[in-house]
């Protein structure tokens, strides 16, 4: 009897007809970064929408550590079986630069289920600041080189590859101070003791509304629903300063493709999600496009974003390791 | 008046017999995962987080509030009582809460800590309702130089947690600031220390150094020449406090939750300051200062208090500015945009039921909290009758767990196995280790914020004690300079008794 | 020439270990007062670690030997500290209960006072304690039985 259970039981497990019934059990999702965070709140929202449509629980793990490599590696390095992914940001394509002694290829180790969200930064600086405008920002900056103070969350954050891209675009090096996360950067910028910073919509919104903080300029091609009367850097005149924290969902390489058409195909149906929406929207931000959430989109966005982010990191000699 | 209202307003939204339940859940759930030796209140708060996911937005944070509360406990509980502290403000009460332990007055321990916690977090619940507003005001005042001469102040008056040689102290403060140096440097991403591991480019995980220490050290020593040792606890006498016992916590109390309440209100820094100023405050006033860090009443009672009141105005910056004091705020932030709240200044004003709801369900949670643990201490003190060779074992396996459960890092263990070592080595050498842990925690604050303050004055060293400039700044200083001298002084004054008897 | 031998042991396990730290340093950039190199501060940190360490083991020069450093439990050590390298090294191989089993049964018998029944029994209850608490309560994302013990 029991000999025929354990039968039955590798039937099921080894004698399944090429992934037809992925998936059979849960799926462990890994976020590179520590519960709590922005990208956590982005997975958890999406994980338990997928999971939904699976028809089977999506686990989130939170695997921290060096700017979201060992989350990361550590996926690359999984079973590709379909039941271990990753959910990773604009990281991803800044890590081959960052990192010069990376244990993986971002390009090499992973299957690509598709993109996730955009989430838009914009420009702000401490209450009071001089400058009226996004102009007379770049001015004053430039004027003031020696003077003024750029905060930034850490190597790779958001905050620190926008202040690398806004130098680059305005061709001018200001002192930056670098912050161990968005919080004391933020609290030190209210406080007057840096002049300004450029973060996620998801950390400055509220206090942009309060009046904690000034805002300049959105890096969207689009204003935003939530600050509307923030002009976009495009309109500006910056079109460099167009990016966003992009967000996306990785497998082993290897895993297959029957299990990656399902996950995108979740995925596509969990950016739909009207709860998904709208949680989204009070981080400011939305799903990407449904063409976006495909593993084709997925895969040219990160070629794109390691090739325009190389010369970036590279000019600014700043990695992170 | 308006205070009156909106906590008329916040204890209604809390009372709600849903909101109540779930407040008792998160603080029952809380205490029970926090007593689980390595597992301090982050990593507690961070694993059932998602519970509160299937909640609406009110009760889910209410039950978070309750876990926070209930994981500090269950923190303080194992730092009594098996000498584990799962943060560093515990590692304070285990100096003597431990030796309480030891003497079979756990429950004393217990019950000052519980008791202690409840009259912080009642005050510090009316200064969040009251003050909040200028509060920030003033957290916003301390930048990078004021944070410094704070972490200053902090590590002169954490010499005072060693109870034998200031020498041995000091060293082993320096040697917790250079651990808390490992891993990549914020300024230029250069790896120092790391052995070409990425594992340690975020540096040491505390809880690893903590339960290497405090927890693994101390059993190994336990197991040197057990045959001969009389068990650890000798008898249990009674749970409650005596009255003596009352009278001794009631000044430590008031001071501590004075100090707490100010404190915490800085972001980052500020909390972990609260829990060891108190206790070297009251190790310096008090007349019994040879019992301390053998089990004086004075040094759990004080600094729990600090250390809850503390917790509690940590989320004024949250509250008030949408920013996370310390990586627990930064989770209930997480929770509060999960559930659809972005957190910040306008929370109050949009969702007044809620914001007042948080804070009466606080102090609900500390009453909460109360009427659970003064009868589980029982039980607890109980625990402490299991035969020691049987208790360690689980301890061990509970810490390894605990430890991996926060990165699933293997490296994690290792450091676990490899403090332990260092940990009984300089029991051995009677080095003590709170010192050690005050420094881990306190040394990249304070390369930090020296660094950042060097950069913005584009150089100028003044900018620490320019009184016109940088006022808090420089009383910060000046009163660590008094409190050097005053640490020194007692030293210098037994030197001197030492020098005559020798003479005699 | 008397000395106190812990204080002498202990001030050189600070000189030494404050020498392995300024030897980390040597590749770390060094800075400026304005902008503080990556080993500023440490190396700073590490010479008054030695300085420290140096008054520690001057003074107990000339001291009465004082107490001495007792029994050390080689039995705990060698059980207990590779127990934890095991469970880290193997949790994901083995699975949470297999990995709890044995650690608690090898370090329970660092104590003489540790009966094999005991043992057994004991390290079987947490392996289920711990299971029920951490994957079953916690949803924490171990497999109970991991890819090495799974033979069907």
């Amino acid at each position: 009897m029991r000999k025929l259970f354990a039968l039955a039981l590798g039937a099921a497990i080894f004698a399944t007809p090429a992934f037809a019934q992925y998936p059979e059990r849960a799926i462990t999702m890994v976020v590179p970064f520590a519960a709590g965070g922005p990208t956590d709140t982005v997975t958890r929202l999406v994980a338990e929408s997928m999971s939904k449509e699976l028809g089977q629980q999506i686990v989130v793990e939170n695997v921290g550590g060096a700017g979201g490599t060992l989350g990361a590696g550590k996926v690359a390095q999984a079973a590709p079986d379909g039941y271990t992914l990753l959910m990773h940001h604009i990281g991803m394509s800044t890590a081959p630069t960052l990192y010069r002694k990376l244990a993986f290829n971002p390009l090499e180790a992973f299957e690509y289920v598709g993109l996730v969200t955009e989430v838009p930064m914009v420009i702000v600086a401490k209450p009071g600041f001089e400058p009226a405008d996004m102009k007379s920002l770049v001015e004053y900056v430039k004027a003031n080189k020696d003077k003024v103070n750029y905060a930034n969350a850490g190597i790779g954050a958001a905050s620190h590859l926008c202040g690398m891209l806004f130098m680059s675009a305005i061709d001018t090096r200001v002192t930056t101070v670098p912050y161990k996360g968005t919080g004391p950067a933020l609290t030190d910028l209210m406080g007057g003791q840096v002049d300004f910073m450029c973060d996620q919509t998801t950390n400055t919104t509220n206090q942009i509304k309060e009046g904690k903080i000034k805002a300049y300029a959105t890096t969207t091609a689009k204003r935003l629903d939530a600050l509307p009367d923030v002009p976009t850097a495009e309109e500006s005149g910056y079109n460099d300063l167009t990016f966003g924290i992009w967000h996306g969902v990785y497998a082993p390489k290897g895993t297959p493709k029957e299990a990656i058409d399902k996950l995108s195909a979740a995925l596509q149906k969990a950016l739909k999600d009207p709860n998904v929406i709208e949680r989204f929207a009070s981080l400011g931000t939305a799903p990407v496009a449904e063409d976006q959430a495909t593993p084709a989109a997925h895969e040219a966005k990160l070629k794109a974003e390691i090739a325009r982010w190389k010369p970036v990191i590279e000019a600014a000699g700043e990695f992170a390791d | 008046m308006d205070l009156l209202s909106n906590l008329a307003l916040g204890l209604a939204t809390a009372g709600a017999p849903e909101n109540i339940f779930y407040c008792f859940l998160g603080v029952l759930l809380g205490t029970l995962v926090g007593v689980l030796p390595g597992l301090g209140p982050t990593a507690t708060t961070a694993m059932l987080l998602p519970i509160t996911f299937v909640l609406p937005p009110t009760p889910a944070l209410i039950m978070l509030a309750g876990i926070y509360y209930g994981a500090q406990y269950g923190g303080s509980t194992t730092a009594i009582l098996i000498n584990l502290p799962g943060e560093s403000s515990s590692a304070v009460t285990s100096i003597d809460g431990y030796q309480m332990a030891r003497q079979g007055r756990a429950g004393q321990a217990l019950a000052a800590a519980a008791i202690g916690s409840f009259f912080a977090g009642t005050v510090a619940t009316f200064v969040i309702a009251i003050l909040a507003p200028p509060l920030t005001d003033i957290a916003l005042k301390f930048g990078p130089p004021e944070y410094f001469s704070l972490v200053v102040l902090g590590l002169v008056c954490s010499v005072a947690l060693a109870h034998g040689s200031v020498l041995k102290a000091i060293a082993m403060i320096v040697l917790g600031l250079m651990l808390g140096l490992v891993g990549t440097d914020i300024y230029t991403g250069a790896p120092r220390f790391t052995l070409d591991r990425l594992e340690l480019a975020d540096g040491i995980n505390f809880v690893a150094v903590a339960a290497g220490v405090f927890g693994i050290a101390e059993i190994l020593r336990n197991m040197e020449g057990e045959k001969t040792r009389e068990p650890i606890v000798t008898k249990v006498l009674s749970l409650m406090p005596t009255r003596e016992d009352f009278k001794r916590m009631v000044g430590p109390i008031l001071r501590g939750t004075a100090l707490g309440s100010a404190l915490g209100v800085l972001p980052g820094g500020g909390a972990i300051l609260a829990s060891f100023a108190s206790y070297t405050l009251e190790k310096k006033i008090s007349p019994r200062q040879s019992e301390f860090g053998k089990g004086a009443i004075e040094g759990v009672a004080g600094p729990e208090s600090a250390n809850n009141a503390g917790a509690q105005t940590s989320f004024i910056p949250m509250l008030t500015l949408g920013i996370p004091a310390n990586p627990v705020m930064a989770l209930m932030i997480g929770a509060m945009i999960i559930q659809g709240i972005v957190p910040g200044p306008n929370v109050a004003r949009e969702q007044p039921e809620l914001f007042w709801g948080i804070i009466a369900s606080m102090w609900l949670g500390n009453l909460m909290l109360v009427i659970l643990n003064l009868p589980l201490i029982g039980i607890w003190v109980r625990l402490l009758r299991v035969p020691y060779h049987t208790l360690f074992p689980a301890i061990i396996a509970f810490a390894s767990i605990g430890v991996y459960s926060v990165n699933s890092n293997a490296f994690d263990l290792y450091a676990i196995a490899l403090f332990g070592i260092v940990g009984w080595l300089l029991l051995k050498l009677d080095c003590e280790p709170a010192p050690l842990l005050l420094g881990f925690v306190l040394g990249p604050l304070l390369e930090e914020h020296l660094r950042r303050a060097m950069i913005l004055s584009r150089g100028d060293p003044t900018i620490f004690i320019n009184f016109s400039e940088r006022p808090i700044s420089a009383t910060l200083l000046t009163l660590s300079a008094i409190a050097l001298v005053i640490v020194f002084l007692p030293n210098v004054a037994r030197k001197r008794k030492e020098v005559f008897v020798e003479e005699d | 020439m008397t000395a106190n031998r812990k204080d002498l042991v202990c001030g050189l396990v600070f000189i030494v270990i404050g020498l392995l730290f300024a030897l980390g340093t040597r590749d770390l950039d060094m800075g400026t007062a304005t902008r503080m190199g990556p080993g500023y501060f440490p190396i700073v940190l590490a010479g008054l670690l030695i300085l420290v360490g140096a008054i520690i083991a001057v003074r107990a020069l000339g001291k009465p030997a004082g107490e001495s450093f007792g029994e050390v439990p080689w039995r705990a050590f060698f059980l207990i500290i590779p127990a934890l390298v095991f469970f880290g090294f193997a949790v994901r191989q083995v699975g949470l209960m297999p990995a709890v089993f044995i650690v608690a049964l090898a370090s329970s018998f660092s104590s003489t006072k540790m009966t094999v029944p005991l043992a057994l029994t004991l390290s079987a209850v947490l392996a289920c304690f711990c299971a029920l608490v951490f994957v079953v309560g916690l949803g924490l994302p171990i497999q109970l039985f991991g890819p090495w013990v799974r033979f069907w």
